[in-house]
């Protein structure tokens, strides 16, 4: 009689997680909302300007900025998000050293009309994390924005409890106002040996149905890169995006609904190649492939890259294989045809290599997101000590293409 | 939502540690305490773990356990539990053996070996729930009605996301079940060894 009421309620389980199953939301293409437009100001024909670097008469160049000083001795990991009053608002860590117990997620808000940041707040610190999460935290790490479904801005932060970089996982938070206030963290499940090891760098993408796809990567026994299909109740699904130790902090650029391309930083040992690995998708994310590498040096350090609404794709780096003195602009041809499309570097950023190996400088860690579909903001860590912003005009990104075309015609005649 | 599953964890959490340490307490102290004082023992330590003691501590204690252990799967949550009990029958060594021969291949795959990830699959795989039904039926037919309930409540806790995560596997297995299966599998096929050899069979004339 026990063994046939056991078998009734074993009945009502597999009912109940079939019901679960068959409730999940089915799996969306990605939002493709950058429609290329034509590239009216790009000369064609005979009045080819032969020139990569832009006219200085006729656009506005870089702009460089810092993010607001909060006093913290060692800051790091800044990203950004554009708001929907058009001002874009910055998250980074800050603290008297990279996983101190007194490091602190901060924020603050450019305005592009008046070209300042507003005062640092402090978005999260290690108190409200462990009070809000209902579990101890030892310290903070990268924090990546995105925008959910619902239109809220969330904020994923990572985490650790136990240990070094390994022992992370990823949070959440939330906020109806635009980053002003937030709500209390909720934990992202993604690792099934106690959840460690999931660490986020790279921006969300959405998918049509307007959830989150969160290039994550584990850095504990596996170094790979991993695709987190998220909502508001967590992590509904992910995919492994590669394998093995080679591969962390993959930036995914959507192709077209179905297909995209994701650039990793590599973490190769010895004689391997020290070049950028890629790997694609051709099922909006439910699969990925490793296609090889991206044939620019990467010294294991942070990448990050952002295509523009023409097609034009933006990827800024160390284009180094060892150390983090050189930070490069590249890019690429509108409307590129495969996984491995040409990169150019088109300007150089930071370069330190003319100085003795110990006063060079660590730039690294860039983070680019595009305002308006035709320009670019940058930011990335200088020295550990600020956090420089780069605005990079629509006029001089143009430019920049025009120099990238008249080079290819003359290089096919 | 978040506010409930948080406040249950804790609880759970609590209740784990309280009956770990009552059971540490009997082995080194070598002294089995009765039904009674285990439960005024289980009371007393749980509520010791769930509030907030202040002192130098942020958290209650149970916090800072689940800030390095994570929650456990329903499966250890509710062994560990019923090991309490004066009632509580051994795990079968099938059951035990399952378990490890599942983690030895799960962990490796799960945590990057390879592009394949079992862990996806509990997300909602229809063919992982039939699995684990499967296995929980095993459960039953071998006897062990224990493991059929514990499995159901599982898959039920899972259904209605009982814990932070969505995944069935979080719900069904951790790295603690996993390590007292394996441990457990090897300690009773060295003993079984061991009476193999005492009882002569090598030497035992043909």
């Amino acid at each position: 009689m026990s063994r046939v009421i056991a078998f009734c309620f074993l009945l009502l389980a597999g009912v109940l997680g079939f019901l679960h199953i068959d409730s999940r939301p089915v799996w969306a293409p990605f939002e493709i909302s950058a429609t290329p437009i034509p590239d009216e100001d790009l000369t064609e024909g005979g009045s080819v300007t032969k020139v990569t670097q832009p006219n200085k008469s006729s656009v506005t160049y870089p702009q460089l900025n810092w993010l607001p000083d909060t006093g913290a001795a060692s800051v790091h990991a800044a990203s950004l998000i554009k708001l929907k009053d058009g001002s874009i608002r910055a998250f980074w860590f800050a603290g008297s050293r990279e996983g101190a117990p007194d490091v602190v997620i901060n924020s603050a808000v450019f305005d592009p009309k008046s070209e300042a940041w507003s005062a640092p707040s402090v978005v999260m610190d290690r108190v409200s994390a462990e009070k809000g999460l209902s579990r101890y935290i030892a310290k903070l790490g990268n924090p990546v924005s995105g925008r959910s479904a619902d239109g809220r801005l969330q904020l994923f932060f990572v985490t650790v409890s136990l240990g070094g970089w390994a022992g992370s996982s990823i949070s959440t938070i939330s906020s109806d106002d635009e980053g002003v206030t937030w709500s209390i963290p909720h934990r992202l499940i993604s690792s099934p040996f106690a959840n460690i090891s999931t660490l986020v760098k790279s921006p969300a993408i959405r998918f049509a149905d307007g959830r989150l796809g969160l290039p994550a990567y584990h850095e504990w026994i596996g170094k790979f890169g991993e695709f987190l299909r998220i909502d508001a109740e967590g992590v509904i699904d992910k995919r492994r995006m590669s394998s093995g130790r080679n591969a962390i902090q993959p930036i995914v650029f959507p192709d077209s609904a179905e297909q995209a391309t994701a650039y990793f930083r590599q973490t190769r040992g010895g004689l391997q190649a020290k070049q950028i690995p890629v790997s694609d998708t051709r099922n909006a994310g439910r699969t990925w492939s490793v296609v090889g590498d991206l044939e620019i040096p990467n010294p294991n350090s942070a990448i990050t890259a952002v295509s523009l609404s023409n097609g034009t794709r933006l990827l800024v780096l160390n284009n180094l294989e060892d150390g983090r003195y050189r930070l490069v602009l590249l890019m690429s041809d509108a409307n590129p045809s495969g996984a491995l499309s040409q990169w150019q570097e088109v300007q150089v950023l930071e370069n330190d290599e003319a100085l003795p190996n110990e006063r060079r400088r660590e730039f690294s860690y860039p983070y680019l997101i595009t305002g308006d579909g035709s320009d670019a903001h940058l930011v990335y860590t200088w020295d550990r000590k600020k956090i420089r912003h780069i605005y990079f005009s629509s006029a001089w990104l143009t430019q920049l293409q025009n120099g990238l075309k008249n080079k290819h015609k003359e290089d096919a005649q | 939502m978040d506010h409930f599953v948080q406040v249950l964890a804790l609880i759970e959490m609590s209740i784990s540690t309280a009956v770990v340490l009552i059971w540490l307490s009997q082995t080194i102290f070598q002294f089995e305490i009765p039904l009674v004082g285990r439960m005024i023992l289980l009371i007393l330590l749980g509520n010791l773990c769930f509030w907030p003691l202040g002192l130098f501590m942020e958290l209650p204690l149970a916090a800072y356990v689940r800030g390095v252990t994570g929650d456990l799967s329903i499966v250890s949550m509710l062994l560990l539990w019923s090991s309490l009990f004066p009632s509580n029958k051994c795990t079968p060594i099938a059951f035990k053996a399952g378990i490890a021969i599942i983690a030895i291949v799960f962990y490796p795959l799960a945590l990057g070996l390879g592009m394949l990830d079992p862990y996806v699959w509990g997300y909602g795989s229809i063919g992982l729930l039939a699995g684990v039904l499967a296995f929980s039926i095993i459960c039953s037919l071998a006897n062990w009605n224990k493991g059929l309930w514990i499995i159901a409540l599982a898959i039920i806790a899972w259904s209605f996301r009982w814990h932070e995560s969505t995944n069935l596997w979080d719900y069904l297995l951790d790295p603690f079940l996993a390590g007292w299966a394996i441990f457990a599998s090897v300690g009773a096929i060295y003993t079984k060894r061991r009476e193999r050899v005492k009882s002569g069979y090598l030497f035992r004339a043909g």
